[in-house]
């Protein structure tokens, strides 16, 4: 890859939070620019460049003017990272294709004024719905340390790898309470480590933010929940915040 | 073996003055929410000594959660400095189960190659057991340890309600309670007897321990492994709460500068599902059932056969931690024993 690998940053629908999670890594940002030489990122400095050797890409794919812009970031990238759940699996902008109505989405968010054509989007596609995606880094937000191990392995030729365990284990390397002991629902049996447990560690149950293991047992989940008297309705719209995929076998 | 007394009111006060005044770590169990966790007490008064359990086993300080190993320069092959934090400790309050599980551990890791990192630790320690005070519902260590906490301990406390029986079973354990007020024990034999049993556990491994290694044998084709792998999150609870699993994984961590890296240690465990994942992709345990007859068989015939010491000191917490309430080493005997 050369010396420095020219590395970028965009964004499509998404709050930008994850770009954020970097800019707040601080002074290691500075290491970061000593490892890397960043080219293109909105959010800390101006300027372009004609191609990339990786390309960070934050949100999902809503409207086709995005998808132009994404195939022509494709086209001038070596390696291509899905940066968040958004990008990963369309995330939270993805939520509005539950609704059988996009106008009616549109409706209960913008009343009367939903008819700008600003707001004229299609069903929300992930990034690799759109142009192939090389690696995929998890979470709203992510985790910047894990954007960081990130880089480093694709500087040292290093293909990185996201953990294929469930929060319990962090949760039980951090001598956590279970949150099930203490009466919560919580999404952690299924979901993809690499978070630190940061939610359960602060007393929030987990909702899957970085999507599930590669072969969750949905099955086991919903005899607890069960058990615990939730509905399905309710075990769906909680599985369901970030994508993840909730049909149970019954 | 000798048998002191002392109040509870001067334990700890002799305790306090060592956290004030020892080169020496003093740990003890602390509340954590509504559970108990071992910890460095910065004072006695956050010392519980009447407990169920604790969420995890004393392990994590002799085989951290997450350790280093050694430092590197990776670009230079002949740079790594082994690294080995280990201070000098003391843990107060081990139940007699905790102390077997590190009866184990111990050989494990001092078998063939002998591990500086886990047994330093442990030459740093010393071990204050006790018989358990209260009750935990999933307890069922009588029916699988004989006397192997005793192989660990260097001093064990007995509850007598005001006081506590002392027996001074190390060397070390004899230097350590130096200079507290330990006197003659008034207490008969029959009496400390009473006291050690107080706590009775309900649940009992169903099959003799000594009978397990044969019975899992005959019994690898049982449908217990498929039906309760079916309800298994492959979350690795059960393996990361038990005090005797050691297991491990090892990477290289390098700072972001590329000059500097550490090698580290880090908790594993067979019940999770790339436990077994080759370099080449190929997973020998892929089925859960298989994962979960493998930790059986580990518990129940590998380490006995190796250790000959039953692999589980019937603590309880793999049942407590398991979600979905399969991991139970009686539940699934019990099941195996009803379902022949």
């Amino acid at each position: 890859m050369g010396a420095k690998p020219k590395v970028a940053f965009f964004d499509f629908a998404s709050c930008e939070g994850c770009q954020l999670q970097i800019a707040n890594l601080e002074e290691e940002v500075i290491g970061l620019a000593e490892l890397v030489d960043i080219v293109e990122f909105r959010e800390i400095l101006t300027g372009k460049a004609p191609e990339y050797d990786i390309a960070f890409i934050e949100g999902a794919i809503t409207r086709d003017v995005d998808e132009k812009k994404i195939k022509d970031i494709r086209s001038r990238s070596k390696v291509l990272v899905a940066l968040g759940q958004c990008a990963v699996s369309g995330g939270i902008p993805r939520l509005k294709n539950n609704n059988p109505s996009l106008d009616n989405v549109k409706k209960m968010v913008y009343g009367d004024k939903y008819n700008m054509p600003h707001l004229d989007t299609y069903p929300t596609k992930a990034v690799n719905e759109v142009v192939k995606v090389d690696l995929y880094l998890p979470g709203c937000p992510i985790n910047n340390k894990e954007f960081l191990r990130f880089v480093k392995e694709i500087s040292l030729g290093i293909m990185p790898k996201l953990p294929n365990y469930p929060v319990c284990v962090e949760c039980k390397l951090k001598e956590n309470e279970c949150l099930f002991d203490l009466g919560q629902i919580c999404l952690g049996p299924l979901a993809r480590a690499g978070c630190d447990a940061i939610c359960p560690s602060n007393g929030v149950p987990c909702e899957a933010c970085r999507g599930t293991v590669d072969n969750p047992n949905k099955n086991a989940m919903h005899e607890i929940l069960e058990k615990y008297n939730y509905t399905v309705e309710e075990i769906k719209r909680k599985i369901n915040i970030f994508g993840v995929d909730p049909e149970v076998k019954k | 073996m000798e048998v002191l007394k002392i109040s509870k009111d001067d334990f700890r006060s002799f305790v306090q003055k060592k956290i004030e005044n020892s080169d020496q770590r003093t740990i003890g169990v602390v509340k954590k929410g509504s559970h108990f966790a071992y910890a460095d007490l910065e004072s006695v008064e956050d010392m519980q000594m009447d407990y169920n359990v604790t969420m995890l086993p004393p392990k994590k300080y002799f085989q951290p959660p997450k350790e280093i190993l050694l430092k590197f320069k990776p670009k230079d092959a002949s740079s790594y400095v082994a690294v080995n934090q280990c201070d000098k400790i003391a843990l107060i309050g081990v139940h007699y189960y905790d102390l077997a599980s590190l009866f184990l551990m111990d050989k494990a890791f001092s078998d063939g190659e002998r591990d500086e990192h886990y047994m330093k630790k442990r030459e740093n320690s010393v071990m204050v057991g006790m018989y358990p005070t209260k009750y935990f519902k999933y307890r069922f260590a009588k029916s699988v340890l004989r006397d192997q906490a005793y192989k660990v301990a260097d001093i064990m406390l007995v509850d007598m309600g005001d006081d506590y029986v002392v027996e001074v079973v190390s060397e070390k354990g004899r230097e350590y309670i130096d200079g507290g007020n330990f006197v003659e024990n008034k207490y008969s034999l029959l009496e400390i007897d009473e006291a050690k049993n107080k706590i009775k556990d309900d649940q009992r491994i169903p099959v003799p321990i000594e009978l397990i290694p044969e019975y899992l044998v005959k019994n690898h084709g049982h449908k217990v492994w498929e039906d309760f792998g079916n309800k298994c999150f492959s979350c690795g609870s059960c393996v990361l709460v038990c005090p005797t699993c050691y297991c491990f994984d090892v990477s290289e961590e390098v700072e972001l500068s590329l000059q500097n890296g550490t090698r580290v240690r880090t908790w594993d465990g067979c019940m999770l599902e790339d436990f077994a994942v080759c370099g080449d992709g190929h997973n020998f345990r892929k089925e859960k059932g298989a994962r979960f007859r493998h930790r059986m068989f580990r518990k129940g015939k590998g380490l006995p056969e190796k250790f000959h010491s039953f692999g589980c000191v019937g603590c309880g917490r793999c049942a407590y931690s398991c979600a979905s309430d399969i991991a139970g080493p009686v539940k699934i005997l019990k099941y195996m024993e009803d379902n022949k």
